[in-house]
């Protein structure tokens, strides 16, 4: 498998409230606290292959309930890399461990460790009680058990003649090929299919340290600490849980066996899991982790018996384009119609919550505690480009803190539904964990199937293809999660392309799993008045040229307007409004005589259904917002982006509406011929159906 | 009333039957326990008001007895314990004592109680003087006189005056329990259920009381409750986790009184919205849960 490594940190769910540096001999060692609530938990370093971020899906989620303290293990992250394996000897880990707890002034807290972070873990809990109030610790590296065999065949530093398998774990091999060492160490930590993620962000950490600084940290845990191990461990008085893969390959679960049977222990057997479980399934360690630290319970809580309970939805709306709050308050709309007596919350985000604040929906306040995706989507992008795949790829963080906002959410209220409007997070962490379901479940999507840019080569027809072989097994194997899955958009929306190799067609696969609503407009094309009420005479060619909600469309409309000389030209009676939008500077952009600019028009739906011509990018929601309201339009589909590209791009094609153009080839002179001979053209769309939102109400009501 | 409810003659087959049992005495008067399971830590699951006995606990026993060690105790006045006629034998404290007899049998060392109605009474009492024995406490629909208010249509009668009208609340009147003690009963227990369907749990709630007579139970009325000032002060003696469960829907004794009492003894407040006044036989499944919940997060 070919795994690249990404350059730089993909955005947080949550970032520290506080952070520094200790220096002990002269290493300085960097940490950061999360959070402010009982107890403490500290989350130790392990092995200086990877550093404090490799407990990102538990920070968001353990900071809303505790206070979490995490540092980079010295050897990685943003500590100091000593020389020499005395600096790495286990003790030394130990003593940082406090030196921490010292500067953020923690009497005492709940220490969690992954693999060999057993060994300081156990260290510290024996010899400083009165600072340990628990244990956990994640797939043991403990000398109480044999290795695996596997692992006992070479010397990790005698020069070997094949660097075959484990003969890799060898000094002298990580001086020669550190990268090929790190892609089969961190293959073997994730045994569990569909690792990708996981595997790419373990290989990013390790490159940032050194061969040589593992080779020393080698050294370090090999040197004696002077006691037993098993003794130290039978001098563990405070709680103890053990969790350990049953399908570890770096260290048995015999090991983890031991671990819990030593310190008098829980152990907990994850069948099916690896060496990592806190990064592969992090649901289920955050769940297994809160109920060992038992933070304090809330001191009033409710429960509704059944029969008195309110019929509740909690609709779920992805914040990842502006294009889902109008369908989903024109659904839920239709969902009251069917079921009056039904209230529905909502979970989500701006720029979402805007739209349905202004319609008196009722935001959840567990809201608030979303992380923000549409902030690291806009991260993600560059020049009118935004490599959507990857950019929904390094959100897996977010993604999960977001999940278990929703699942804290969902145990302390109850609802009879569940609807989710891409709402990823759900719908993958639900087939990840089928036994949190506890509603019954809508999932509602405008496209299937995640599929690879030309220019992404085959290591992105590879992982897409993964991706779309974990979603089909997902659907395959916990066939009744979704209740219901509903395709916003008919039949030959879906695309004619296939998941991946040996994969099914997608639209084969769509017609068996989906029902199909029809598109969902979320007005009524009959209701939106007329051009002169908009202030547009009948002497004049309107066009109007918006990019959304976002910044990233900034290089866009410097591109339409730089062309907007020779459009005048080609076009007497043109009259150009350029609509900026609240992330864009109107004054950031070029001026020309005649053309207007504006910050924010209201109603610009109204606007884009009453123009001449409009210039778009390749959204799904504004281009079919033009092709129902029967508009010319030219859309310009961001690079890299697969769904405005691909899925959009087919769609459009469907209905034949739209012009697209490409952002790459098409300089202003492009543009003002195309404006020329699409402003005020006839159009012969196939017509758009109406009754999409109401078709996806019946088919969701069905389920109340 | 609109359904028409007959209390059985026998008691129904049991779920789980005591591996134990038996009688302690005090001062003449003979109380029957029972034991079931062996797990850690015990439960005690205390005694109400005498209206009902022991079985009023018997959608909790065989689940909490797969997980831990459950006693149980008729307080007298019915079941199978003595039914003294003095007043004198049904205060607070003599239910108290009689709980630490059975402990004592039983060679419990400690407990967690938990208590229903007036079982807050007692189990406050044991709770704040018997420390050193009660590891943690549960109270469902507590009668707490400390704080909170009481249901206002329950003040309008008094218990002593002979009314005219025997309508409503005049039934809880000493002339109209002798008079007509089932009546009474029957209505009582009605309020006692406020959820729709209830038509068992009343049945049962009735028949536990038509093993007890009105004798009885203007005795115990005529042993004073703590008074509210006793139970505040007991409140700042407790030192063990409390969980308070009550019903918002409680016809009996308000959601305010459990709401006080949870605050006053710094415990944990369950809200049970739509339940009445005892949710552990209307709601078995939630309370069974959240009683296991309390009892695994003891240290």
């Amino acid at each position: 498998m070919i795994v690249a490594s990404p350059a730089r940190e993909q955005t947080r769910a949550r970032h520290p409230d506080e952070s520094g540096l200790v220096e002990r001999d002269g290493v300085r060692i960097s940490y950061e606290v999360y959070g402010s609530g009982e107890p403490t938990v500290l989350l130790l370093p392990t092995w200086a292959l990877i550093h404090s971020r490799h407990w990102k899906m538990q920070i968001p989620y353990l900071a809303r309930h505790c206070r979490v303290i995490t540092f980079d293990g010295r050897g990685n992250g943003r500590s100091d890399r000593p020389y020499g394996g005395e600096a790495y000897a286990i003790r030394e880990f130990a003593v940082d461990a406090l030196a921490v707890m010292d500067a953020t002034a923690t009497e005492r807290a709940v220490v969690v460790g992954v693999s060999c972070a057993t060994l300081w873990g156990v260290l510290l809990a024996a010899e400083h009680p009165e600072r340990v109030a628990g244990a956990a610790f994640i797939g043991p590296a403990v000398p109480l058990a044999p290795p695996l065999p596997e692992r006992t065949v070479y010397p990790v530093d005698e020069p070997l003649d094949t660097d075959e398998g484990w003969a890799k774990y060898n000094i002298h091999h990580w001086l020669r090929n550190y990268r090929d060492f790190l892609a089969f160490f961190v293959g073997k930590c994730f045994t569990e299919p569909h690792s990708t993620k996981q595997i790419e962000d373990a290989i990013g950490w390790g490159l940032e340290t050194t061969p040589e600084v593992l080779a020393d940290h080698d050294a370090g845990i090999a040197l004696p600490i002077g006691v037993d191990f098993g003794q130290l461990c039978k001098r563990v008085r405070c709680p103890v849980l053990v969790i350990h893969g049953a399908g570890d390959r770096i260290r048995p679960h015999a090991q983890g066996v031991a671990l819990a049977e030593a310190t008098g222990g829980q152990l907990v057997t994850l069948e099916g899991s690896g060496h990592l479980p806190q990064a592969r399934d992090p649901v289920k360690v955050n769940h297994l982790l809160q109920d060992f630290i038992a933070p304090p319970e809330a001191k009033v809580r409710r429960w509704t018996r059944g029969k008195s309970r309110r019929k509740r939805a909690l609709y779920i709306s992805s914040p990842i384009g502006l294009g889902h709050a109008q369908r989903d308050a024109a659904i839920a709309d239709e969902l009251r119609k069917l079921h009056p007596d039904l209230e529905i919350d909502w979970l989500a985000q701006h720029p979402v919550t805007a739209v349905l604040e202004a319609r008196g929906e009722r935001i959840h306040p567990a809201s608030a505690y979303l992380a923000n995706e549409s902030g690291h989507i806009e991260s993600e992008s560059a020049e009118h480009d935004l490599h959507c795949f990857q950019a929904i790829r390094r959100m897996d963080e977010i993604l999960l803190a977001n999940f278990m906002v929703f699942d804290d959410l969902v145990r302390e209220e109850q609802y009879d539904l569940w609807i989710g409007d891409e709402a990823w997070e759900l719908d993958y962490y639900l087939h990840e964990n089928p036994e949190l379901k506890r509603a019954a479940y809508v999932w509602l999507t405008d496209f299937v199937g995640w599929l690879p840019m030309d220019d992404g080569g085959a290591h992105e027809a590879f992982l897409t293809a993964d991706y779309n072989a974990e979603m089909i097994e997902h659907i395959a194997r916990f066939p009744r999660l979704r209740d219901r899955a509903v395709f916003v958009g008919n039949r030959e929306d879906v695309v004619p392309d296939s998941f991946g190799p040996e994969l099914p067609q997608i639209r084969d696969w769509t017609e068996q799993h989906f029902d199909f609503a029809g598109y969902v407009t979320g007005f009524d094309p009959q209701a939106l008045g007329d051009r002169g009420e908009l202030g547009y005479g009948d002497d004049e060619r309107v066009c109007i040229v918006t990019v959304g909600g976002s910044g990233v469309g900034a290089h866009l409309l410097r591109r339409v307007i730089e062309s907007f000389p020779e459009a005048k030209e080609r076009v007497p009676d043109l009259r150009m409004i350029v609509v900026a939008g609240p992330r864009i500077d109107p004054d950031s952009l070029p001026r020309y005589d005649g053309l207007e600019v504006r910050a924010y028009v209201h109603d610009l739906y109204r606007h884009l259904a009453a123009c001449d011509l409009a210039v778009v990018q390749g959204g799904l929601t504004t281009s079919m917002e033009l092709t129902a309201n029967r508009r010319p339009f030219l859309y310009f589909p961001l690079r890299h982006h697969f769904e405005q590209n691909l899925h959009v791009r087919h769609r459009l094609g469907r209905y034949g509406a739209g012009r697209c153009m490409d952002f790459e080839t098409d300089g202003p002179s492009e543009i003002a011929a195309a404006i020329s001979e699409e402003i005020g053209r006839e159009v012969d769309y196939r017509p758009v159906e109406r009754d999409g939102a109401a078709r996806a109400a019946a088919l969701i009501g069905e389920l109340l | 009333m609109a359904v028409e409810l007959t209390a059985l003659p026998r008691e129904q087959t049991r779920a789980r039957y005591p591996d134990e049992s038996g009688f302690v005495e005090r001062d003449g008067v003979r109380i029957f326990y029972e034991v079931y399971g062996s797990g850690d830590p015990t439960v005690l699951l205390m005694p109400t008001w005498s209206l009902i006995h022991s079985r009023h606990w018997k959608m909790q026993i065989p689940y909490l007895a797969r997980h831990f060690r459950v006693v149980t105790f008729d307080g007298r006045g019915n079941g199978r314990s003595d039914r003294p006629t003095e007043a004198a034998a049904y205060g607070e404290r003599e239910f108290a004592a009689d709980a630490l007899a059975v402990l004592d049998a039983t060679e419990t060392e400690h407990a967690v109680i938990i208590g229903f109605s007036l079982g807050g009474q007692r189990g406050l009492l044991l709770a704040a003087e018997h420390a050193e024995r009660i590891r943690g406490a549960v109270f469902i629909g507590p009668n707490f006189p400390g704080g909170g208010s009481p249901l206002p249509e329950r003040t309008v009668y008094d218990f002593d005056t002979d009314y005219e009208t025997a309508e409503g609340w005049a039934k809880h009147n000493r002339h109209h329990w002798l008079r007509d003690y089932r009546d009474w009963v029957e209505f009582f227990i009605s309020k006692m259920f406020t959820e729709p369907h209830s038509t068992k749990p009343i049945e049962d709630a009735v028949g536990w009381g038509l093993e007890t007579d009105a004798e009885v139970m203007i005795a115990t009325m005529e042993a004073p409750d703590l008074s509210p000032e006793e139970a505040r002060a007991l409140c700042r003696r407790v030192r063990c986790p409390v969980l308070v469960l009550h019903g918002d829907q409680d016809a009996l004794n308000s959601v305010t009184r459990g709401t006080a009492f949870a605050e006053q003894t710094g415990g944990n407040l369950v809200v049970l919205e739509g339940s009445g006044h005892a949710p552990h036989i209307r709601d078995p499944v939630k309370v069974n849960l959240l009683i296991r919940e309390f009892l695994e997060s003891l240290p």
